[in-house]
């Protein structure tokens, strides 16, 4: 987070995460799809020939909004990382700085092994910049749910229950569950800054408030609380409220 | 993990305001402002969000030369123009700015990411309502002449608003366009030699990494030669006494014995003999590995050494009752030997041999001067083969017995150290397995090679090529013996 106090200015970085061709890229598009014209900039995407991520997709969203302390400027840039196994360098380069992070899996069955692979690997990087997966933010989205020969609900609902962060199901080819996860995530990472930062005094604006004015920013007024919770597991995420 | 810390990518990753200055192409700019400037007649300035003017282009309006040959007007001018590139656009981004003239410029502010990161500045022009010279002229200096002024003024052209909004929007939205691919080259170019600088730093690491176990596993075979050769030093001592005393038992030195009594010490004198002879060849092969064993090379041919090992053998030969023969006429090519490792060589060779060859077989021990083939394989390789071919003159011995054989698998196993064809603890030929390991280790000192052939219709052939002293000198690279597996 880069966070301004004179300009009244929060900037966030959340990163998508995941194996090759699980849909991070897709997921950025559709947000961008999915958002008002006037919070979103351009979307840069640096990809090969073959539609493949080489460094990374980078979606800007910016805006204003009042608070009890007056006007305030959010900042949020997404990125998502090369999913491709010899991009570990890149990888890396992305996730530094990161305030939280979305963990993109393949739902098809065949792919989860290759979900365990890039799992481990967000921890090796992490741990190579000198962070623990303990300290950062996390969203899992269980993506392609509209394919076919993937994991069951139900084996995904129970192993999100046993597991710590909540859990989005999606199908950002078609849009469905893009928002959810990103508001999950964006709801996760204003919770962890506030607390460090005490936000809530400094800017005069507390998380459900702040992700109120986000969602109606990014078109979806009055949903923010909706949308972040059509989650399943993660129950303690709230800091303890259901 | 090097202690260098990882590069700062930060600026590319991160939020920092991107600078105009770095990542626009001035010169793209300064065509795409040459081409509204063409089409529409107005001055196009650009300036980055700390003032830098990036792109310039426009013609000096009659009207403003002569206002600017009045030093009064011309101080006015210029307060006008450094207002143009500082005032502050508002909310909307976009703001006109008079001029004393009753000119006006047009600002537009560019917008990357959300941020302002410079402006558009148009103009003069004149604004369609102006009919003539406005009063503020006439206060700026009093030396002004306003008729020629407001002639001068009526050839400005006249540009409506909307038309201005739209050349401005229009300017606005292929600037920014412009701005966004430009940082988009940026920050690709930026990240990919960040990537290639931390894939350096990776590889370094796991080069420095494998060095050090390189380096360890180094001495670890050294205290293993280290400790070999003093064992087998240790063991030498004591082992000596006890050969030297039951020889001594066994000569009736220490008074007479019955039959029975020689026989044992006799065999403890032969057992005691043995093991000797696993420990020197044990200390033989870890002066070998350690490369601690120097080879006295010298001119040598390899008749002499043949007919020498021949004859020491050929009472172990007639005893088991094998025919032992040499075909060695006419051999004569010089070798850089060592001619007492290349004897232990073939005694160790064709002591095999007549071991493994049954009563009423045959050993050949043969050898001939041969060319190795060329070095096959690239056409670098095969070029000047002319002047290459003197140098690959080799001696070929071949030892050959009809004994029980190796199998094809077993072939390359048989010079590992400690390996025998039967395993098992009641096989029928004894031997510590050391033999041929150091058959082996000699001959690739010599820059030669050892391999193992099926002799027809039964036996093993063991074919050892030693370079001639000539290709030696030359090293040539064929010659170099391959590394240890």
């Amino acid at each position: 987070m880069q966070l301004n106090f004179a300009a009244r200015e929060v900037a966030l970085k959340l990163v998508y995460y995941g194996p090759a061709l699980s849909g991070k890229t897709t997921n950025l598009k559709a947000l961008h799809e999915l958002t008002r014209s006037e919070s979103r900039g351009r979307l840069m995407t640096l990809e090969t020939k073959d539609d493949r991520t080489l460094f990374f997709d980078m979606l800007p969203l910016v805006f204003k909004t009042d608070t009890d302390g007056g006007a305030m400027n959010l900042r949020v840039k997404v990125f998502t990382v090369p999913g491709q196994v010899v991009h570990a360098s890149t990888r890396r380069l992305v996730l530094q700085g990161a305030d939280a992070v979305a963990f993109v899996a393949d739902s098809q069955i065949s792919e989860t092994e290759n979900n365990a692979a890039s799992f481990l690997d967000l921890r090796t990087n992490l741990k190579e910049l000198g962070r623990s997966m303990k300290d950062v933010p996390l969203v899992i989205q269980f993506n392609k749910r509209d394919l076919p020969r993937v994991r069951s609900d139900e084996e995904i609902d129970e192993l999100a229950r046993r597991g710590k962060e909540p859990v989005f199901k999606a199908s950002a080819v078609n849009g469905q569950g893009v928002i959810e996860s990103f508001f999950g995530l964006l709801e996760l990472a204003w919770r962890k800054l506030d607390k460090e930062h005490d936000l809530t005094q400094k800017l005069g604006i507390g998380p459900d408030e702040f992700l109120d004015k986000a969602a109606a920013n990014l078109g979806y007024e009055g949903k923010a609380r909706e949308l972040a919770d059509a989650c399943v597991g993660g129950a303690k995420w709230r800091g303890g409220k259901p | 993990m090097s202690d260098e810390p990882a590069p700062l990518s930060t600026d590319v990753v991160g939020d920092t305001p991107v600078a105009l200055e770095d990542v626009v192409d001035r010169e793209a700019l300064e065509d795409l402002c040459k081409s509204v400037h063409a089409l529409f007649g107005i001055g196009v300035r650009v300036y980055s969000s700390e003032g830098a003017l990036l792109a310039n282009v426009a013609t000096e309006l009659e009207l403003c030369r002569a206002v600017n040959e009045v030093s009064g007007a011309r101080a006015a001018c210029g307060t006008t123009v450094s207002v143009a590139k500082s005032v502050d656009p508002g909310e909307a981004g976009e703001i006109t700015h008079p001029c004393f003239t009753g000119l006006a410029y047009r600002i537009v502010s560019l917008e990357h990411e959300g941020r302002r990161v410079g402006r558009v500045v148009l103009g003069p022009f004149a604004p369609a309502g102006l009919r003539e010279a406005p009063p503020s002229l006439a206060q700026t200096d009093k030396r002004l002449d306003l008729a020629q002024a407001t002639d001068l003024l009526s050839r400005v052209p006249r540009v409506k608003s909307e038309a201005l909004g739209r050349i401005a929007a229009h300017l606005k939205t292929s600037l920014e366009l412009i701005i966004f691919s430009s940082h988009k080259a940026w920050v690709t170019s930026k990240l990919h030699l960040y990537s290639v600088r931390e894939s350096y730093r990776e590889l370094q690491d796991k080069t420095q990494r494998l060095e050090q176990t390189l380096a360890r596993l180094k001495e670890v075979d050294r205290l293993k030669s280290n400790f070999l050769a003093t064992m087998s030093h240790e063991l030498r001592t004591p082992l000596t006494s006890i050969i030297g005393y039951s020889e001594m038992l066994a000569e009736g030195i220490a008074g007479p014995l019955n039959e029975e009594q020689t026989e044992y010490v006799r065999t403890i004198h032969s057992k005691g003999e043995q093991l000797l002879r696993l420990i020197m060849g044990l200390l033989d092969l870890s002066k070998l590995e350690s490369g601690t064993m120097s080879l006295r090379q010298a001119p040598t041919e390899i008749t002499p050494i043949l007919k020498e090992v021949i004859s020491t053998l050929a009472p172990v030969a007639r005893k088991k009752e094998v025919e032992l023969v040499l075909d060695a006429t006419d051999v004569s090519c010089e070798l850089a030997a060592d001619a007492e490792r290349l004897r232990q060589v073939f005694i160790n060779l064709v002591d095999n041999a007549v071991k493994f060859t049954p009563k009423g077989g045959r050993v050949t021990v043969s050898s001939r001067v041969t060319q190795a083939p060329p070095p096959s394989g690239d056409d670098e390789d095969a070029m000047g083969a002319v002047l290459l071919a003197p140098l690959l003159t080799q001696v070929e011995v071949r030892v050959a017995d009809t004994g029980i054989g190796i199998p094809p698998s077993e072939r390359t196993k048989v010079f590992d150290a400690f390996y025998q064809v039967d395993q098992s603890s009641t096989r029928e030929y004894g031997g510590t397995g050391l033999g041929l390991s150091i058959v082996k280790r000699i001959v690739d000192a010599h820059g030669g090679s050892v391999r193992v052939e099926g002799n027809e219709p039964k036996g093993t052939v063991f074919v050892v090529t030693l370079p001639s002293a000539q290709a030696r000198r030359a090293a040539l690279p064929s010659r170099v013996p391959p590394p240890a597996p």
